[in-house]
């Protein structure tokens, strides 16, 4: 169950990512996709009837996978960095072309590359 | 059990309606959302690591990065004087020439438009502080640019009357030390009441006679100064790039006859 | 219908498509964790820690582990650097009313509480040092919010603390890098194992727990300082 809707949330998320426009709401899906790609990690190492991954020496209860749990971990924490950097180049980009709608700043681009102007930072 | 899968359920509904909002603060509290049931989710699912590690990263920090980054992005920021005829309230909407231009532009670069009213000498210590974009309401257009402040092109020629017993004024300034529009209007009022208007001192420009003369106050001895005036909206002197969109977006507006038409539209 | 529509049209069945046929060769596969059966019959004796996950990120994947900080901290760099330039407004010097205050001079603690919770009890219980490092961090902005961006670089100065950040990674490749003097392979424990379950257990996975709470700590801390700077106030 919980790799569909990890897969489901996955397809949405770069359905969010092709169609919206807006640059944040783009950032926001690939938010999105990252969190589904944690999902499915997380509920493969899920079996029936366990408990956390938390126990003495000589217990023998079945616990959870705690494998991709310890390698999601940093991957939660890479996303959040990768993240704010995008941001901040979203924010740059809004900053030179007033606006936040992905068309236009793809054609002011090109418009300044036609002028030969460097749209460099 | 029954828990783990209603909230997974509910997961590609709540991500499917915070991606698909109109307003960008929206989808952002909607991700946050997003990301705090699946820390739950992943706590149903015996990962409590995980669990704390999303919900403090993703519904929290995240979410207050994206906040603190598109509140700056996107915003058109101006303060104004409010002049019926220009920019003026009318219950809940804004009307008037001004605005109609300033919301044209808002939507040509891609922004929101933000509107607030303050006294009229605040806006140009607002504009020069860089507090806000533009400054309008009835500014008249001085010199190119004084200072920290520029003016724009002019979208609407007026005059400037001036009222007095034999002086005359040559700058549009408020009567006495009269900082907002409300308290200048009042006060010309009891002075038209008192009949003791024709001692009164001061210049107007053209929309604000005219606002007088809405409210039936009768100005004597109306004089009209010489020189061309007309009236622009103030930007602060650094924001080159703002000053060249908004000159092309007016000449546009003047090249299509639009202007032509809004200035009909709201002042015949 | 128009031209870009339909390209928006054709790219989100493109999209459909892929993300069906992955879906399709995920659901015929049998994710079977073969491997992790080591991992689950013998992890607690070998690393000595009674969490499982840390025992797995802070001592068998401990590379990783400190490749992830790295990554984290030229995130950071790159964050600073790229809002260096920009048009900035003077920071206001706002605050907030006194019911805000009052509501953050009890919550504040408590984050920092936590924060210290998870970082020294990350190897028996859920927590660890990323989690700690950014409830401190949210901690801080609760009081920047309360009191104003203006008296927080006052007190604050980000230069310094991005120095700190600094050092502190240095002392942690210095720690992973310790047992060469003493003839064994770097990323190796040192410390004694002890019993599973007790404070001092778990060998050196405490130290890289607090190591890196305080980086992440101070890394999330300049990131929000940064956006804040760039935006003017809180």
């Amino acid at each position: 169950m919980g790799t569909t809707i990890a897969i489901i949330l996955f397809g949405m998320g770069v359905l969010g990512l092709v169609l919206r426009r807006d640059l944040v709401i783009k950032l926001l899906a690939l938010g999105l996709v990252n969190g589904a790609s944690i999902l499915f990690l997380v509920s493969i190492g899920d079996r029936a009837g366990a408990k956390a991954p938390i126990q003495l020496v000589g217990e023998t209860a079945i616990v959870a996978d705690p494998l991709p749990q310890a390698l999601v971990l940093s991957a939660i924490v890479v996303n959040f960095a990768i993240l704010a950097l995008a941001l901040v180049f979203v924010m740059i980009l809004v900053e030179r072309y007033h606006t936040t709608d992905s068309t236009r700043v793809e054609q002011e681009v090109t418009r300044e590359i036609d002028e030969e102007k460097t749209p460099c930072l | 059990m029954i828990a783990r899968w209603i909230l997974l359920a509910l997961l590609p509904v709540v991500a499917a309606i915070a991606l698909f909002q109109s307003r960008r603060l929206s989808a952002i509290i909607g991700m946050g959302l997003f990301s705090f049931m699946l820390a739950a989710v992943y706590l149903l699912m015996n990962a409590p690591d995980v669990a704390i590690t999303e919900a403090t990263i993703g519904a929290a920090l995240v979410t207050a990065i994206y906040v603190l980054a598109i509140r700056r992005t996107g915003r058109l920021t101006v303060v104004a004087d409010e002049v019926p005829g220009l920019l003026a309230r009318e219950g809940d909407h804004i009307v008037g020439l001004e605005y109609e231009i300033l919301e044209g532009f808002a939507r040509h670069i891609g922004l929101d438009l933000s509107i607030q009213f303050v006294p009229l000498r605040r806006v140009r210590w607002l504009v020069a502080h860089q507090e806000a974009d533009l400054g309008a309401g009835g500014m008249i257009r001085r010199t190119d640019s004084e200072g920290a402040l520029a003016s724009t092109p002019v979208h609407l020629e007026t005059g400037v009357f001036a009222f007095s017993n034999g002086r005359q004024e040559t700058e549009s300034a408020p009567l006495g030390g009269i900082p907002d529009y409300q308290g200048y209007f009042s006060e010309l009022l009891a002075h038209d009441r008192q009949g003791t208007l024709s001692a009164v001192v001061g210049s107007l420009d053209l929309a604000r006679v005219l606002s007088l003369g809405r409210v039936g106050a009768g100005l004597q001895d109306l004089g009209r100064v010489e020189g061309d005036y007309g009236y622009a909206f103030l930007v602060p002197r650094q924001r080159a790039k703002l000053r060249k969109d908004y000159a092309a977006y007016l000449a546009q507006l003047r090249e299509s006859g639009q202007l032509a038409r809004l200035i009909k539209r709201h002042f015949s | 219908m128009t031209h870009e529509r339909f390209r928006t049209l054709l790219a989100a069945c493109i999209v459909v498509v892929f993300v069906a046929l992955i879906g399709m060769m995920v659901a015929l596969s049998n994710p079977d964790p073969v491997d992790s059966n080591r991992y689950l019959a013998l992890n607690v004796e070998e690393t000595g820690a009674s969490n499982r996950v840390a025992g797995i990120y802070l001592n068998y994947r401990l590379l990783d582990t400190l490749l992830e900080v790295l990554v984290f901290s030229v995130a950071v760099l790159g964050v600073r650097h790229y809002l260096q330039h920009s048009e900035g407004i003077q920071l206001s010097s706002l605050s907030e009313s006194e019911v805000v205050q009052t509501a953050v001079s009890f919550l504040t603690p408590l984050a920092l509480l936590l924060c210290a919770f998870f970082a020294i009890f990350g190897h028996i219980s859920p927590g660890g040092g990323f989690a700690a490092g950014v409830i401190a961090a949210s901690g801080l902005l609760y009081v920047a919010i309360a009191h104003g961006m203006k008296a927080m670089e006052a007190r604050l100065n980000p230069w310094r603390l991005a120095r700190i950040e600094k050092a502190i990674l240095l002392i942690l490749l210095a720690f992973v890098l310790a047992p060469i003097a003493l003839g064994k392979s770097p990323l190796s424990d040192l410390l004694p194992k002890g019993t599973p379950g007790e404070l001092l257990s778990g060998g050196s996975i405490l130290i890289y727990n607090v190591l890196i709470g305080m980086k992440v700590f101070l890394g999330a801390w300049l990131v929000i300082a940064a956006f804040a700077q760039h935006r003017g106030e809180l």
